[in-house]
């Protein structure tokens, strides 16, 4: 793992063991619902401050925490517009199957590419710890994964061109 | 009526007994410092640099973790931001746990871990590109993407404000070592902006 990683992977991996805090709590607003607050939004009260983590300006997380909730939103790097075509797919590919995946949220928040909604509900039916597992282990997967998918491309993009070619030599 | 759709507003933003109206005032406590506003935090921070050029590293921390304007407006809390971000990058790798361990010891000690908290993860947020590095758009024309790779890596380790991303990062790990988790929670749970 790189020098820089290390602390930044830390760091997220610190904060979430903190905002990870979470229990059930119902709805002020209507009886007999449970909805997770950060999202319902229902009271400046309920919502606490978001905790930003970032490595440099191209890749960052911000967690939203709340009383029963958390937000996770990631942004990946994309060093060039391979890369950010690759993350659009990559990440759309994940928040299409966002019901199998648990904790996925169906679309990002503005800014970043893939977000993650974590309920007591989660917390109490899987181990905190392994859900956090779970996040740092998704942030080191998915660079190494973006970045295999650009070699394998541009190695293909370089076979489809070769014998494009071919019959003009 | 028949102007507005009355099924579209929203009646608890009206209410004003409804939590969407909650009073955030309220949370803060009645013993806040008076509001500082932009020259205080600049006296103070020439004050600090005097103390980091001078060769108290420990001091210039200690002196502004504690004059942190946690009432003051806007301007003042950016003031002083840069001012921490000065003193955390002016002190070397190799101070950085014994430096700490004075801060966070003594009378207040736990108070000013939690101070220095909130600045690590508000400086984090304000991720600046001072550092004039062009956007990834303008850098690779659709010709030499066979190169690109090479490109990636300059942006990824130099630019973008990574060199005082990194600072900080490294600030924040050895800070939980010392503080622990409840530090980060009483960043998240404290109204006291910084």
């Amino acid at each position: 793992m790189s020098q820089s990683l290390r602390p930044y992977l830390q760091a997220v991996r610190s904060s979430l063991t903190a905002a990870l805090t979470i229990s059930n709590f119902a709805s002020q607003t209507s009886e007999r619902h449970n909805c997770p607050e950060i999202e319902a939004n229902s009271s400046p009260e309920i919502l606490l401050n978001p905790l930003h983590i970032s490595r440099n300006e191209n890749e960052k997380v911000k967690i939203e925490p709340s009383y029963n909730s958390v937000r996770i939103s990631i942004r990946i790097k994309q060093a060039d517009e391979i890369e950010h075509i690759l993350v659009h797919k990559f990440t759309r590919f994940l928040t299409q199957r966002a019901e199998s995946f648990f904790i996925l949220r169906r679309k990002p928040v503005e800014g970043y590419d893939i977000s993650f909604l974590i309920t007591n509900f989660h917390t109490e039916k899987m181990l905190t710890h392994k859900l956090i597992d779970f996040v740092i282990e998704f942030m080191e997967e998915v660079d190494k994964e973006i970045s295999e998918m650009k070699l394998f491309l541009n190695a293909r993009a370089r076979f489809v061109a070769e014998s494009f070619l071919t019959p003009f030599d | 009526m028949s102007q507005i759709n009355y099924r579209t507003i929203n009646i608890d933003a009206l209410d004003p007994e409804s939590s969407t109206n909650f009073p955030m005032e309220s949370l803060l406590p009645a013993t806040l410092p008076q509001p500082a506003s932009a020259s205080d935090a600049a006296n103070a921070a020439t004050q600090v640099r005097q103390m980091l050029r001078g060769g108290d590293p420990e001091g210039a921390l200690r002196t502004v973790l504690d004059t942190a304007p946690l009432g003051g407006d806007d301007r003042a809390k950016e003031v002083h931001l840069a001012t921490v971000i000065d003193v955390l990058q002016g002190i070397r790798q190799g101070e950085m746990t014994r430096i700490l361990e004075g801060v966070c010891s003594g009378d207040g000690g736990a108070e000013r871990a939690d101070c220095l908290m909130k600045y690590l993860y508000k400086g984090m947020s304000s991720a600046t590109p001072s550092s004039g590095a062009p956007t990834p758009k303008n850098v690779v024309s659709p010709q030499n993407t066979g190169f690109s790779q090479i490109q990636a890596r300059n942006l990824a380790e130099g630019g973008g404000g990574g060199q005082q991303m990194s600072v900080l990062l490294s600030w924040h790990e050895r800070l939980v070592e010392i503080a622990g988790t409840g530090s980060i929670v009483r960043v998240m749970t404290d109204r006291r902006t910084v």
